[in-house]
């Protein structure tokens, strides 16, 4: 009996740690590439369900067209806030002076913002939900139960992370992505556009947030406070490590599992808490994450 | 006219009602024109009326309020009480505790109010408490349930008018039992003040009605994944599951507890299906409503017939809108108030004021029970009903549902 609690807790929690680390991502390449902390990540994650909610029930339109589009969306809208706001920001800045706290309050300021907007319509009065990627109906794995709809949650997000990791890898934009953000200076002597890269890198923060949004939307509900999931992809970042994108995979896909287990056998009311205990043991005993390190090149 | 016709037909079975077509009959000059509390002269009697009306709870206390007035209204045009107008000063509280508080103060000190009659969120509600008691102003909550403002009970403070948190654990665990012949129980509910008030009242139910509470799983509002709690739920072999949290967290219970397999009765209180359509679509599989039931503290269901003359008068009052589900639970307090300012006599006081509310005893014709206040008893309703949900048809249960927890072990 003990065994299927397990392992029940564990797939479980694969899924919604799945999710959990697609949203750590979203954070992860952008403190990577500028060495801002985005806490309007969780906001990018609201705005993609509300945006998906309004082409899938107003329009009516499939899921296939539905989440590129979305993406599309809100990854105009993540460029556009480092071309219009941080652009300024950082244009503003004084040599001596910490530029960081400045574009820290510009994210909060952004999150805020778009929660707002939201509140502005009728739909976020009450806390609605997507229509089923596909049936909720359980499927049984052995002992363990899953429904289709969690599998597909699951293989997408996971699918997801394999193209972000391949783009990052194999194409020419993606390994000059990973230049800007392992030494700015020096891919700027070798010709690589540095002010773009970043709009860039905040586009495909967004829209992967977006995503996740999507998908994390059967699971938590829509309304404008879902953002909050935030907080459970900062405990994902810490765990693997905030400067390691395949740490922060397992950091959330981690997370997601314990805390299942800790309701499973300490109390459904410990699983609020779970995540922050663990960021305090991480931070206490590897402050740089599971697998975080110290980077490789340092920046001239 | 259709109103008064509506409300005429109510009367019947509201005593409420019944006062206030009778308030013509009270002597129109029998104030004295001597009154020692604000708010008060020989024309009119001035109440500050507040409700969230924008921001984000606003959906709680929009309509509610409205139908509050409304019923003001109407008493006006019957002549008033004892031939005095009421006069309502609106505010919007936002469900803030500040704001609330705020909203208070400038009615009291400002407008000069002769009593507060407000708030539809329980923390917000709660905060008046001392500023009320300090200033010996009566004051009658809109919709709030305010369990941690009505227990313990205090002398200016009412509240629960459509049932407070013990009410919603209470009467879910008698109609478990009684109805669904339940006697394992497993009980999700939040991990706040919420969760303990109804659940203390749940298990003290189970225990006098000799049912067992096999798992009692607390969770916080904010949690995404449900498999935990509803693991244990199915490990302990219940015959009933019952859930008291907020309509999100409900929702993911019910999804996973059919997508586990649990195949048990499912009951949820009244703060789990607000709106029960829209309920239905984020559950989002109507197989996972197989045996459902939901709770609510009024005599019908939400647009049920008896429900119906309550409506009509909202949309006499207020063509242009539609109200929604909260709207109904506007009404009580006000028809309390009314209750109360009659039986006060014709030169009522603030103190006299509160006597008589802590007389209150009547059916509203909206609720599923009476309206009972009293001198150790400041929250006013303590009865349910139950409906069956199938996600798109509801069947009202037979009989009505009371709590019987009043703090006792």
């Amino acid at each position: 009996m003990t065994g299927t609690l397990i392992l029940q807790g564990v797939a479980s929690g694969l899924v919604t740690g799945s999710v959990y680390a697609l949203i750590a991502l979203s954070l992860v390449i952008v403190f990577k590439s500028t060495e801002v902390i985005n806490f309007a990540g969780g906001e990018f994650v609201m705005l993609g369900a509300y945006v998906a909610m309004f082409f899938l029930v107003l329009l009516g339109l499939p899921y296939i067209i539905v989440v590129p589009v979305v993406a599309l969306i809100v990854f105009c809208i993540g460029a556009a806030f480092d071309r219009v706001i941080l652009d300024r920001v950082l244009g503003r800045h004084r040599p001596g002076q910490s530029i960081m706290v400045a574009m820290v309050i510009a994210t909060v300021g952004l999150s805020f913002a778009f929660k707002g907007t939201v509140r502005l319509f009728r739909v976020s009065d009450n806390v609605r939900t997507l229509p089923p990627i596909f049936s909720t109906d359980p499927v049984f794995l052995g002992q363990v139960v899953l429904s289709r709809q969690d599998i597909a949650i699951f293989v997408i997000a996971v699918a997801v992370m394999v193209l972000l990791f391949s783009f990052f890898q194999f194409t020419k934009l993606g390994r000059a992505l990973r230049a800007t953000s392992e030494n700015p200076r020096a891919a700027t002597l070798v010709g690589i556009p540095v002010r773009r890269m970043r709009t860039l890198i905040w586009g495909i923060a967004a829209a992967l947030s977006a995503v996740a949004g999507v998908l994390v939307a059967p699971k938590l509900l829509v309304s404008p406070d879902m953002g909050g999931v935030i907080i459970l992809a900062f405990a994902a970042a810490i765990i693997g490590g905030f400067t390691n994108v395949l740490g922060v995979i397992v950091g959330g896909v981690v997370l997601g599992v314990i805390e299942n287990l800790v309701g499973l056998f300490v109390s459904s009311k410990a699983i609020a808490i779970a995540p922050f205990i663990v960021i305090i043991l991480i931070l206490m005993v590897r402050p740089q994450g599971l697998f975080g390190g110290a980077a490789p090149i340092k920046k001239v | 006219m259709t109103i008064v016709r509506h409300t005429t037909k109510a009367a019947i079975i509201a005593t409420a009602v019944a006062l206030a077509s009778n308030a013509q009959a009270f002597d129109p000059s029998a104030g004295t024109g001597k009154y020692t509390d604000p708010g008060i002269t020989d024309k009119e009697i001035v109440i500050g009326l507040h409700a969230p009306l924008s921001g984000r709870l606003k959906g709680f206390g929009f309509d509610a309020l409205y139908a509050a007035k409304a019923w003001y209204d109407m008493i006006n045009k019957r002549g008033g009480v004892w031939g005095r107008k009421i006069r309502v000063i609106v505010a919007d509280d936002k469900c803030s505790p500040t704001e609330l508080v705020a909203v208070q103060k400038k009615f009291v000190t400002v407008d000069k109010v002769f009593l507060l009659h407000g708030g539809s969120c329980t923390h917000s509600a709660v905060a008046a408490q001392e500023y009320v008691t300090r200033n010996k102003v009566p004051y009658v909550m809109l919709n709030a349930s305010g369990d941690s403002a009505v227990f313990p009970p205090t002398r200016y403070v009412f509240g629960a008018f459509g049932g407070s948190q013990r009410t919603v654990g209470g009467t879910i665990v008698d109609f478990a039992v009684r109805a669904l012949k339940a006697k394992r129980i497993a009980y999700i509910a939040h991990d706040d003040n919420y969760g303990a008030s109804n659940s203390a009242a749940g298990a003290f139910m189970a225990k006098k009605l000799g049912a067992e509470m096999v798992a009692v799983e607390k969770v916080s509002r904010k949690i995404v994944d449900v498999t935990a709690p509803v693991l244990k739920v199915r490990a302990a072999r219940a015959d009933v599951l019952i859930i008291t949290t907020y309509t999100g967290p409900a929702a993911l219970i019910v999804k996973k507890a059919h997508a586990l397999g649990l195949k048990i009765p499912i009951v949820a209180a009244v703060q789990a299906v607000p709106i029960p359509a829209l309920f239905a679509k984020n559950v989002g599989n109507p197989a996972a409503f197989t045996n459902f039931y939901y709770g609510s503290p009024l005599n019908d269901l939400t647009r049920g017939p008896k429900q119906q003359w309550i409506i009509n008068m909202y949309k006499a009052a207020y063509p242009d809108r539609k109200p929604n589900p909260f709207m109904a639970y506007g009404v009580p307090s006000a028809q309390a108030v009314v209750y109360a300012l009659m039986m006060a006599g014709p030169n009522p006081t603030r103190e006299s004021f509160i006597d008589a509310m802590s007389k209150v005893n009547f059916n509203t014709g909206i609720l599923a029970g009476p309206i009972e206040l009293g001198e150790k008893k400041r929250d006013g309703h303590n009865a349910s009903i139950f409906v069956k949900f199938d996600g798109k048809n509801h069947a009202r249960m037979k009989g009505v549902y009371f709590n019987q927890y009043r703090g006792q072990n």
